[in-house]
């Protein structure tokens, strides 16, 4: 059903000697006339995926190698672009300033099909493939630097430069994890971007090519653009080579001079003439891909520069991470889970580059942070919260895997997590015999043991269930309806986690009891038990800061369900909705439900602790009110004991700085819900008062505020907004 | 996929005006492809920038051509659902909702509603346990119609179409038991190794467990 007779390329007949090639055509031809239209020839193997990824042939939207009537092989591959052509100054600045557009765009997760490799002049300069830093010239040799040096001095130096960064950005990258390959293409379409030459011959170029700039003649103002683009080549060139550097040497330099240069850029960017030509959409057609024509990205020269400009504060910020292990013997999991959310949680979020730095930079090796071995930063971690003054962690016990995952990711992998986790009860109850752990014997009058490496596994297990309800929020997951379950939810989740601490604590003051009642080395005793006091601060820290959360999520929880009582609370199914709140419950629930502890809440349960069944209004009002007191107290206190331990000054200003807005933006939402539950306690003693045949009248209206807009304080906490009925009575 | 083409709020709304009075709602017939793919490829493609290949049509209307629904106003198609049946990985009967589109001019009559009715019906009739689809987080009345019936946005998929714009996916369960059906997880953790573990029982009963 194609033409496949006329506008076909030449083929390329690839004979090998054991292969006797046979002209099928007639008989597939015949075989392909016993099917009627639209029949599928398939196997059971071929999917949607597949057939979403499949190409029409000789249809110009998807067959990047088509060529259309009366186009010829030559036209359609080749540009009349001369690149030998000579280039006025503003012309040269045009295309620097384009080529930094392009690296962005890609930086921001464009393929460099649709951006970089649409430039004529890097096409030149990385197809072929040169062989050596000699052959990476425009005209692959036939000009030397002295014809054109605005050229082929200038703008090739900074055409490299910018290929070698590149090429240390995508080694970053493809060496780590990152979040999602949706957010960088990693795709080289079989170039390569210099990899095997040595970076130095780099900064050389860039170095003549100042000295000629310096040396010419070209207008002031043009030169000290070209000029700020050089230097900014070489900064970041530098910064992104010795990016992991910064574990040793401490300095961020590069980095900070990029961002020196930045402003001075910008203000050039007017000077600039564009020269579209010297762009092209037919480097595509010899890009190795089976990608569909795709066109060209077109990042704005501002969005470019704010977003390289936040690559570099990024990765300056990221230092204070590194600072965290010298200055502060306090190297705990607690602190770098703290740092490194905070500072990957930044809006916008930073980008995949700084992502992967940061990863490497916290593991790498099985080091973490450049010097801690994994297995004494969680031996620090366990002793912190577990294991204080413990047998188990002393230095010559250690032939002891430990069971978890140290890349403090959100349990995406909970699966595995809670794998590990029945291990490490496993290994606690080996572990008790070697130590001779006395059990205590709990209310209930059964004996009890510790169970320490499972207690931390299941602390663990706390932070990232309720992250992945919190985070629900903040992608706008739950429908109106489910709010007052998923804030029932989230109080459950916390008050599970409070009273898990609760038994570590026990353990830790009995264990504490113990050291000061046995007869030893009264030096030993002291050191035990300032140890054991640390633990205890820690875990009143973490219990203070679940017991704001709780009393948050109460509050919102009880001021929900009233809204919804009293038909308040928009609904997005309709009543002859196909699902029901049985099923939708179940739905929500199918992360947990292969998780064993905490146990999965029953339907039945669920519904009446959801809806406060039961309680009457004056009862769950009072209930809201009660609990955001209770709330903002406990949120002052989380913000005075700062973001990490000690609180004292702070070796991390940016990301302290980060945590502390976010923790105020908590409190503005405590402020608003107060004042909601008043207007809404108004509301509800006035509806009663002027109660018609129907029921009360209310008179307010309630919406949710969407995500980004002014009266959504905070994304994990959503305080409803409320506002007069005009149109009442 | 289902690159709903927008309909307004008031869909299905009690007030929303009635739908024309000619308007005949139809399953697609195979006989009579040649006529209606092109139709339907004509109504689906016009909101999107990357159309599908033939394949995909294909691929759904060939397998579950009885699951596809029209609306048609005299010969004029006006709106489609193109939709499929099938277990996913191997647990859970899963209906999928591919496509969804009505003409702009006809938008704000119930058309899309009725349409999405029609394939779900079918597939309750057919024994489906829970159907799914995608929709682009800004297409906000797509959202609010599979809501109304009753969809909850499970997952948001990030820049899950071409143009960098993100989804979420929508769920719907028909029946109780689904979320605990197995299914053969392609992306299961394969460090977890294939067993899977028994409870751990043994913070239960201990203390605070």
């Amino acid at each position: 059903m194609y033409p496949s007779d006329q506008h076909a390329a030449p083929t390329t007949r690839v004979v090998s000697q054991s292969v006797i090639p046979r002209d099928i055509t007639d008989k597939f031809t015949q075989a392909a006339s016993k099917l009627r239209t639209g029949q599928l020839v398939k196997d059971e193997y071929f999917t949607l995926f597949e057939s979403v990824g499949a190409l029409e042939i000789m249809d110009p939207k998807m067959d990047s190698g088509y060529l259309g009537p009366g186009e010829n092989h030559a036209q359609a591959l080749e540009d009349d672009y001369d690149i030998t052509q000579e280039l006025a100054p503003d012309e040269v600045v045009g295309i620097m300033d384009k080529l930094l557009c392009h690296e962005m765009a890609w930086h921001m997760g464009h393929p460099l099909s649709q951006t970089l490799f649409t430039s004529i002049y890097l096409d030149k300069l990385l197809w072929p493939v040169p062989n050596s830093i000699e052959e990476t010239r425009f005209d692959r040799g036939n000009l030397a630097e002295e014809k054109l040096p605005l050229v082929n001095l200038v703008l090739r130096a900074y055409c490299l430069a910018l290929v070698k960064a590149c090429d240390f950005v995508h080694a970053r990258v493809v060496s780590e994890h990152y979040y999602e390959e949706e957010d960088f293409v990693t795709q080289l379409y079989n170039r390569s971007l210099l990899t095997p030459f040595d970076v130095d011959h780099f900064y050389q170029l860039i170095d003549q090519a100042g000295s000629w700039v310096d040396q010419s003649d070209i207008d002031d103002t043009l030169k000290d653009a070209i000029k700020c683009r050089l230097v900014f080549r070489r900064d970041f060139l530098a910064a992104v080579e010795q990016d992991i550097g910064i574990m040793e040497t401490k300095s961020t330099e590069h980095f900070e001079s990029c961002l020196k240069q930045l402003p001075i850029l910008k203000k050039s960017f007017d000077l600039g003439k564009p020269v579209p030509d010297a762009w092209s959409l037919k480097i595509q057609r010899k890009l190795a891909s089976t990608l569909p024509p795709r066109p060209m990205v077109n990042v704005s020269p501002e969005d470019a520069l704010a977003h390289l400009t936040r690559l570099c504060e990024d990765a300056i910020d990221i230092k204070e991470i590194v600072d965290y292990r010298g200055s502060y013997n306090l190297k705990n999991v607690t602190n770098v889970q703290a740092a490194v959310w905070t500072l990957l949680s930044r809006k916008a979020q930073p980008s995949v580059y700084i992502r992967s730095l940061a990863q490497t930079i916290i593991v790498n090796d099985l080091t973490i942070l450049g010097s801690v071995s994994m297995k004494q930063f969680l031996y620090d971690e366990l002793a912190e919260l577990v294991l204080p003054a413990s047998i188990l962690l002393q230095a010559d016990m250690d032939e002891t895997e430990m069971p978890s995952d140290p890349r403090f990711q959100i349990a995406k992998r909970m699966d595995g997590f809670v794998k590990r986790f029945a291990q490490a009860e496993d290994l606690d109850v080996q572990l008790r015999t070697l130590s001779r752990e006395p059990p205590l014997t709990m209310s209930n009058g059964e004996p009890t043991f510790s169970y320490p490496l499972g207690s931390w596994c299941y602390h663990q297990k706390l932070i990232q269930l309720r992250l992945i309800v919190q985070l629900g929020f903040e992608l706008s997951i739950y429908a109106p309806e489910e709010l007052p379950g998923m804030y029932w939810f989230l109080n459950y989740l916390c008050v599970t986690h409070i009273g898990h601490l609760d038994r570590i604590r026990t353990f830790i003051l009995a264990a504490s009891k113990l050291n000061l009642t046995t007869p030893g080395e009264k030096k030993d005793t002291v050191e035990r038990q300032v140890a054991f006091q640390r633990s205890l601060r820690h875990l009143d820290r973490l219990t203070n800061h679940l017991v704001a959360m709780d009393a948050f999520a109460i509050a919102l929880h009880a001021l929900y369900v009233l809204l919804a009582r009293h038909k308040l609370l928009p609904n997005a199914s309709s009543p002859n909705a196909y699902s029901s709140d049985r099923l939708r419950y179940e739905l929500r629930m199918k992360p947990f439900i292969p998780i064993s502890l905490p146990e999965m809440v029953p339907y039945e349960e669920f519904r009446k602790e959801a809806t406060l069944e039961g309680d009457s209004d004056v009862i769950v009002m009072d209930r809201a009110t009660k609990a955001i007191s209770e709330a903002r107290k406990a949120w002052e206190t989380t913000l005075s004991s700062g973001a990490f331990i000690p609180s004292e000054g702070s070796p991390a200003p940016a990301i302290e700085g980060d945590w502390t807005r976010d923790i105020k933006d908590t409190m503005r939402a405590c402020i608003a819900t107060s004042i909601t539950i008043e207007t809404v306690k108004k509301a509800l003693s006035g509806a009663r008062k002027e109660s018609t045949k129907e029921g009360p009248k209310v008179g307010i209206q309630v919406e949710i505020p969407e995500q980004g807009s002014k009266s959504r304080w905070h994304d994990w906490w959503i305080v409803p907004q409320i506002t007069q009925k005009t149109s009442s009575k | 996929m289902s690159h709903d083409a927008p309909s307004p709020a008031t869909d299905a709304a009690p007030s929303a005006p009635t739908a024309a009075t000619d308007l005949r709602y139809i399953r697609y017939d195979s006989s009579r492809e040649n006529e209606y793919v092109a139709a339907m490829r004509q109504l689906i493609s016009k909101d999107l920038s990357e159309p599908y290949s033939i394949y995909v049509y294909r691929y759904f209307l060939y397998q579950w051509g009885d699951l596809c629904f029209l609306a048609m106003n005299g010969d004029e198609m006006v709106g489609v659902v193109v939709s499929k049946l099938e277990p996913h990985h191997g647990g859970p009967l899963r209906g999928y909702i591919a496509m969804l589109a009505v003409k702009e001019e006809y938008r704000g009559k119930g058309i899309a509603t009725r349409l999405v009715r029609m394939a779900i019906d079918m597939m309750i009739e057919r024994g489906a346990d829970e159907i799914a689809l995608e929709t682009e987080i800004t297409n906000t009345a797509a959202m609010k119609l599979y809501e109304r019936l009753g969809f909850l946005r499970s997952k948001r998929l990030h820049r899950y179409y071409l143009n960098g714009n993100s989804a979420y996916r929508l769920v719907l369960y028909l029946k109780e038991g689904v979320a605990s059906m197995g299914t053969l997880d392609p992306l299961a953790d394969p460090m977890a190794g294939p067993v899977p573990a028994p409870a751990p029982p043994l913070l239960h009963g201990n203390g605070h467990g």
